[in-house]
């Protein structure tokens, strides 16, 4: 392709200025695509497009009978961004004060406006030497320098506006609220930014024509967009890929001889759909990839469960096979695959857990039991409990099963009688906790003690834990004061919240 | 001269997207300093409320005024949590760019945002613990995460009015407790906090006062008025499974 480049160069100073041609604009379409990805107005920009005929038509007549001038570009371009200013307030107006929704309102407003040119070229037939065909499939190679003027004051135009006001644009395209509540005008903005698109989509119409300029606009934008987790790295992503785009649609063009507009845009499409594919978060791969990993997340889950419930916590693979639903090879491979991760390690034939396995091991059947007493709380019956605190066990989070914990009352065993695993996340020794979360036979010192209780206990006491009563409704502890005065207590859950200790 | 002023003024605010107002007749005054919460069923104008203090939606007829001063020209101190389903959370942005849009409006549009821009941004952060996931994309957080990042935004623009649209649905009861503090230290600070809230269970423990909203201002006032039990039935239509909970006292979970 580089020898392409350099062939071109020497050969034809026509190729170069197609060449030049195609790169301005593929970078400020490229760049104005993104607010319309992001906006989502890509049908208005179809609109604005197709509008621009009866603006061109009207230029070039107002040139020609008052001045007598062909072809004038300047007025062909102002007639265009008036037509599709035009447009566009026609489409805003007739859409907020009707019943009919806005993408049909574009339907009609566009059509109409683009027949009118049509009309218009038909009646000034004589005047008129529009090229409607050119118009249609765009005419890269038949670019005039005049064009190319154009071309390069809109390109800095509208790339100076993007850059000084990417603040704003930013703002009123994620949050028009609050671009509203700081003082900016977002219709005065919008129209702006409606403006740049008109004119931007001008140019774009010379190199691909108008059917096909929308994909000019968005296909570069939509495929950074795939890519880009920052408006900044969105915009200049997109030009690049505006660049690759064009560059390669027009050396295939050039080498397969067919209209090069209709190559470029079927260039964008592919690399869309090429990105699209592999992207790395946002692709097919990727998410297909995703999918596969997440399966065995229950899977793994549900091997530690079987092996934590099994005698001294060691089974073999048999067992595993009996107590699951899954495929034999499926298991062994799972096993194997947290042996790796040091979850479970093998003695001899027998599995059995590592200390960071029995631990999410451990929260695991915490997350189980509690659900399981949730469930039977909210009144499902005993023998559906099971069943379904195993699959929400799985939403086991910390914060998720603290809150079940503590709107339980903490309970000590779920309803088959069961114990419930201590809250161990939190039962680190030498932190702060509330009493609620302790048990039987646990120590520590008082560091907090709330307004709700009158007994006297004071910060600095000694607690230990005993057996609770009512039903574990009553938290029984006893308490040494400074003194060493020992006295024993009993709390309810509210109470027992109240008062934080450090564990020993 | 604000201490005298009512911080937030309602007179006979209209407002009509269509043919039917989605605000009708409002008049109400919010005291600086007092944290107020807005309830009403789903479409009674809440948002619609938050957005003309905010100066976005135009008045059919009456007026919004901030400390005394209009709506149009009490630009930038007013600072607003949108609601959540409101957010395009697939938009290219990340945690640390929204919060320094707090920061938007100190700045004219022509220069860069300072250093001690940035600085106020990431400490917001660190308010609300979000400073560990500052380059994430907005879309790969939890709810709760997202809504502290907005509540950063809220922090690092400062205002003397906040407006929050329902920063407690779908947060867990951690998220919870996070944002009420930031509530309670923004109210400390002497702002003033109006607040959405869909949880009448938890209304009357959050607020100084309600604003009970259904197209037109049904209560105003202390919560153990505007939480009357017929009142709440006339303007919820029968929606008995709250009242149940309300009534025996009962937390109830995840509101409407
Ligand atoms: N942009 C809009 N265009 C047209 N109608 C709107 C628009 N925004 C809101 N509405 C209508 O105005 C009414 C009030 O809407 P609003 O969003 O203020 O309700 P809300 O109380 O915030 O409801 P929710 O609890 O669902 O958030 C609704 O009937 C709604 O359909
Ligand atoms: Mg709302």
């Amino acid at each position: 392709m580089y020898d392409w480049l350099v062939e071109i160069h020497t050969a034809s100073p026509h190729l170069i200025k197609a060449l030049l041609t195609g790169l301005l604009v593929t970078t400020v379409c490229s760049v104005i695509g993104c607010f319309i990805v992001l906006k989502r107005t890509s049908f208005l920009a179809d609109a604005l497009a197709h509008s621009m005929l009866a603006g061109v038509v009207v230029g070039y007549l107002v040139m020609k009978l008052t001045f007598g001038q062909e072809a004038h570009a300047p007025a062909m371009l102002i007639g265009s961004i008036i037509s599709g200013i035009i447009t566009v307030a026609m489409i805003g107006f007739v859409s907020r004060m009707s019943r009919v929704k806005e993408d049909a309102v574009i339907g009609i407003m566009y059509t109409g406006i683009f027949a009118f040119g049509g009309v218009l070229v038909s009646l000034f037939s004589q005047y008129v030497h529009i090229d409607l065909l050119h118009f249609i499939v765009g005419q890269l190679l038949g670019v005039s320098d005049a064009d190319l003027w154009m071309m390069a004051i809109v390109s800095v135009v509208v790339l100076s506006f993007i850059v000084l006001m990417f603040r704003s644009l930013q703002l009123i395209t994620f949050d028009r609220v609050m671009a509203a509540s700081l003082g900016m005008n977002v219709l005065v903005l919008d129209y702006m930014l409606t403006t740049c698109t008109a004119m931007v989509v001008v140019t774009g119409v010379q190199v691909v024509g108008v059917i096909q300029v929308v994909g000019l606009l968005i296909a570069p934008a939509a495929t950074a967009y795939l890519l880009c987790d920052r408006l900044k790295n969105l915009l200049w992503v997109s030009a690049l890929f505006g660049w690759t785009g064009f560059l390669i649609g027009y050396y295939l063009s050039e080498t397969l001889n067919v209209a090069p507009g209709a190559m470029i845009v079927v260039t964008l499409t592919a690399q869309f759909l090429l990105v699209f594919l592999v992207a790395p978060r946002y692709g097919l791969l990727a998410d297909f990839q995703r999918r596969m990993r997440a399966v065995p997340q229950q899977f793994v889950e549900d091997i530690l469960g079987v092996i934590l419930r099994a005698d001294q916590e060691r089974c073999g693979i048999e067992d595993l096979i009996r107590h699951t639903d899954y495929k034999a090879e499926r298991i062994r491979k799972a096993v194997h695959s947290m042996v790796k991760q040091e979850w479970l390690v093998y003695v001899g034939d027998v599995i059995s857990f590592t200390e960071e396995g029995r631990k999410h091991a451990r929260r695991l059947l915490r997350a189980h039991r509690l659900w399981e007493t949730y469930l039977q709380h909210l009144g499902v019956a005993d023998e559906e409990l099971h069943q379904r605190a195993h699959v929400l066990e799985h939403l086991h989070d910390e914060q998720a099963v603290d809150y079940l914990d503590d709107k339980l009352g903490h309970p000590l065993t779920d309803p088959h009688g069961a114990e419930i695993p201590e809250d161990f996340e939190h039962l680190v020794p030498g932190e702060v906790m509330t009493l609620a979360i302790l048990r039987d036979g646990h120590r520590g010192e008082i560091v907090k003690v709330g307004s709700l209780i009158v007994e006297s206990i004071s910060p600095g006491d000694r607690v230990a834990v005993g057996v609770r009563e009512d039903d574990s409704q009553t938290w029984v502890v006893t308490v040494t004061n400074a003194a060493g005065k020992e006295s024993k207590y009993r709390f309810n859950h509210q109470e027992a919240d109240a008062i934080s200790i450090r564990l020993d | 001269m604000d201490s005298e002023q009512p911080a937030i003024d309602v007179k006979n605010l209209t407002v009509s997207y269509g043919p039917v107002p989605a605000l009708l007749d409002i008049s109400l005054k919010i005291d600086a300093g007092q944290l107020v919460g807005i309830i009403g069923p789903n479409g009674s104008g809440k948002s619609t409320l938050i957005k003309s203090l905010l100066g976005f939606v135009k008045a059919d007829f009456g007026e919004v005024q901030l400390f005394g001063e209009d709506v149009e020209k009490a630009k930038g101190r007013v600072a607003y949590v949108p609601q959540r389903g409101s957010v395009d959370w697939d938009f290219p942005i990340t945690v640390r760019e929204v919060a320094l849009m707090g920061r938007y409006g100190k700045q004219p549009w022509w220069s860069e945002m300072s250093a001690e821009d940035h600085d106020i941004a990431d400490y917001a952060l660190e308010q609300v613990r979000m400073a560990d996931l500052r380059d994430r994309q907005i879309g790969q957080l939890s709810g709760g995460q997202q809504q502290r990042v907005f509540m950063a935004r809220a922090i690092a623009q400062g205002g003397d009015i906040l407006l929050l649209d329902e920063p407690f649905a779908g947060v867990d009861a951690a998220t919870e407790r996070a944002i009420l503090d930031v509530l309670e230290s923004t109210r400390e600070a002497g702002r003033t906090l109006v607040v959405v809230h869909h949880d009448l269970a938890t209304a009357a423990e959050y607020f100084d006062a309600l604003v009970l909203l259904k197209q037109r201002l049904f209560a105003y006032g202390a919560p153990e008025h505007v939480l009357h039990p017929e009142l709440l039935s006339e303007v919820y239509e029968g929606k008995l499974r709250i009242f149940a909970n309300l009534q025996s006292g009962q937390a109830a979970g995840g509101g409407v």
